[in-house]
């Protein structure tokens, strides 16, 4: 008898734990959020605490963030393999493109006003105060007495954007010149920035502590880093070429994901908010570039435009930028295996 | 380990039971891995996987992460032993403390001793700017490789030596001298012979430790292929530009070497076990 009384209490004690929770859980709902890792500022002190807000004053609902900052393609790959983040903000296209062929967005994420990205920067050429080694665009890379870093392509976007832009360049500088795309010059140009490479790290932040260390005379690197560190109180003076890419950053919400956590209708709230006016200013103030126009324009003397601004379509987009510089046979690769002799 | 218990051949039940536990552990733990790591390599085939091993790129790491960790060896043999000898045949205040600082390698994150080798061989201290104005590279490039490596492996000769120096009787030195062989005679003909089991012992240890090192090594070598690239951040850069196959082909050859130098150790246990009973 009495033992059943303590079964009753015991259970009407869960239930109301239970009610409890589950209330709980419509008050407060979870964001995985990941992301590579020069945006973190940004989205830490100010997009998700912004957002956390408007997102309370509209719904009553607090949203919780378990946040998640790694090199992009490390970061594309985890989730690859069963992170299961809500929603990726990445460096490069290509690597939300690879949770699309994985089956994990199945929705057309490039189907709204700005394709997909979220901000733009550039790629900018960093160089030690009072520029001692008189350093004006890509061609002074390439001179004996100058040390490069950027990051390995192998494991960093960054890298990529580096590589990418320094080819491009090349192709766009003979394209002026002569009227037509010098393929060989571009890749003349490419190989002796790579001979004069001191440092390969895994990450473009990792390459930003060693340029910090005294390594190296330049730095490629993203404009926003670059900003960021200026913005931090650092003496980090860097050019912007005349010709170099523009870097658009992606985000996406990952269906798979947010259908299992029941966070669809918040994540694309999140999505939406960062690009909204409110949150692409705070962009800006961080060196990103917006991608709202309106923002653009009020950010136009922060932000001016490189002369021979090109993107990487100009290069033929990512699948083809996969194969022909970084594939077996790539451009990149040879130029590595080449400097075997 | 010498005083071996003779094993009884009649087991019972819950002898069984203890042994077949620690050989599914052990399966579980070690071996199976290894398997599923040999049976993926091999999914592309004998000839993929021997393309893949043999790649320019591949191959240099590999020749660069044996040179440098042989260089390494022959270094540590020579300071480990002489540290043990140090620390057995020796009396000095601050011994105690020196026995305890040799095992910090060990217990150190890798990438901790990364960051100290950069803080104090790199361009910006004071050695590392010294060197340079001279023209001499330390970090990032070769030497770094190897200073790091002599690091993270230190202990390992020390602590093969150290015990066989403690129990070495001191009668054939004594025996050798007054017969009048000179010190020098009897550290190379006395002392260096019934070391030498355990010298190697360590060294092949050391080898077989530095063919796998990554944490210190990423942050001071250069990390360039075909100039600072080791095997493991080859590997660590094949996996992560989506290329596990590339990654697996030198990761077998990894785990071979380690399986030799694993069978060279056996043997040299095995010889020294004999050198003590004569």
């Amino acid at each position: 008898m009495k033992k059943s009384v303590k079964l009753i209490m015991f259970a009407a004690i869960f239930a109301v734990g239970i009610g409890e929770a589950v209330s709980a859980k419509t008050d407060e709902v979870t964001l995985i959020f990941a992301a590579y890792t020069v945006p973190k500022e940004v989205y830490q002190r100010e997009i998700i605490p912004a957002f956390q807000k408007y997102w309370k004053e509209k719904t009553g609902q607090a949203v919780k963030f378990d946040e998640s900052y790694e090199a992009s393609g490390a970061q594309s790959r985890a989730i690859a393999a069963g992170l299961e983040a809500d929603i990726a903000a990445l460096s490069l296209e290509k690597d939300i493109n690879r949770l699309k062929d994985g089956g994990l967005i199945t929705h057309d994420w490039k189907d709204n006003n700005y394709k997909g990205f979220v901000t733009n920067s550039l790629t900018v050429i960093a160089y030690r105060p009072g520029n001692p080694k008189d350093i004006k665009g890509w061609e002074d890379l390439a001179r004996q007495n100058v040390d490069v870093i950027y990051p390995s392509p192998k494991t960093s976007g960054g890298a990529m954007w580096a590589i990418n832009a320094i080819y491009g360049a090349g192709l766009k500088m003979s394209e002026i010149k002569t009227g037509k795309k010098d393929y060989a010059s571009a890749r003349q140009l490419l190989k002796s920035i790579q001979k004069r490479v001191k440092v390969m790290d895994k990450s473009g932040r990792l390459a930003v502590t060693t340029f910090e260390n005294g390594i190296g005379d330049v730095l490629v690197t993203y404009e926003d880093e670059a900003l960021l560190r200026q913005k931090q109180g650092k003496e980090f003076p860097f050019l912007t070429p005349e010709s170099t890419i523009l870097i658009e950053n992606p985000i996406a919400l990952i269906d798979k994901n947010v259908d299992k956590h029941q966070t669809r209708k918040v994540a694309e709230a999140f999505v939406e908010f960062a690009h909204s006016k409110e949150a692409q200013r705070l962009f800006a103030q961080y060196g990103l570039r917006p991608v709202n126009e309106e923002v653009a324009r009020e950010f136009a003397a922060k932000y001016p435009a490189p002369k021979y601004l090109f993107n990487i379509n100009y290069l033929g987009g990512w699948n083809q930028v996969e194969n022909e510089i970084y594939g077996k046979n790539g451009v990149w690769t040879k130029i590595i295996e080449e400097s075997e002799r | 380990m010498n005083g071996r218990a003779s094993p009884s051949n009649r087991a019972t039940n819950s002898d069984l039971v203890l042994r077949s536990l620690s050989f599914g552990y052990i399966g579980l733990l070690i071996v199976l891995p290894i398997i599923a790591m040999v049976v993926r390599s091999l999914e592309g085939g004998l000839a993929a996987l021997w393309a893949d091993m043999t790649l320019p790129p591949a191959i240099y790491s590999l020749k660069l992460t044996i040179s440098t960790a042989l260089i390494m060896v022959a270094i540590n043999v020579v300071t480990g032993t002489a540290t043990a000898w140090v620390l057995v045949r020796y009396s000095f205040p601050g011994k105690n403390l020196m026995n305890a600082l040799i095992d910090l390698p060990f217990a150190m994150p890798t990438i901790v001793t990364g960051i100290m080798l950069v803080a104090v061989y790199g361009p910006r201290s004071m050695i590392g700017g010294f060197f340079q104005r001279y023209g001499y590279e330390i970090m990032f490039n070769k030497p770094g490789i190897i200073l790091a490596l002599m690091f993270v492996t230190f202990p390992f000769v020390v602590r093969a030596v150290q015990p066989v120096l403690i129990e070495m009787d001191k009668d054939m030195e004594e025996a050798a001298r007054t017969l009048g062989a000179s010190s020098v005679t009897i550290f190379l003909r006395v002392v260096i012979p019934s070391l030498l089991p355990s010298i190697l012992t360590g060294a092949a240890l050391s080898f077989s430790r530095a063919l796998g090192e990554f944490g210190s090594i990423i942050m001071v070598a250069g990390n360039i292929p075909f100039k600072t690239q080791v095997a493991s951040v080859y590997i660590y850069g094949e996996i992560e530009s989506y290329n596990p196959q590339g990654a697996l082909g030198l990761s077998v050859v990894l785990l071979l070497f380690s399986f030799v130098t694993l069978m060279v150790i056996n043997v040299l246990q095995y010889w020294s076990r004999r050198h003590e009973k004569n």
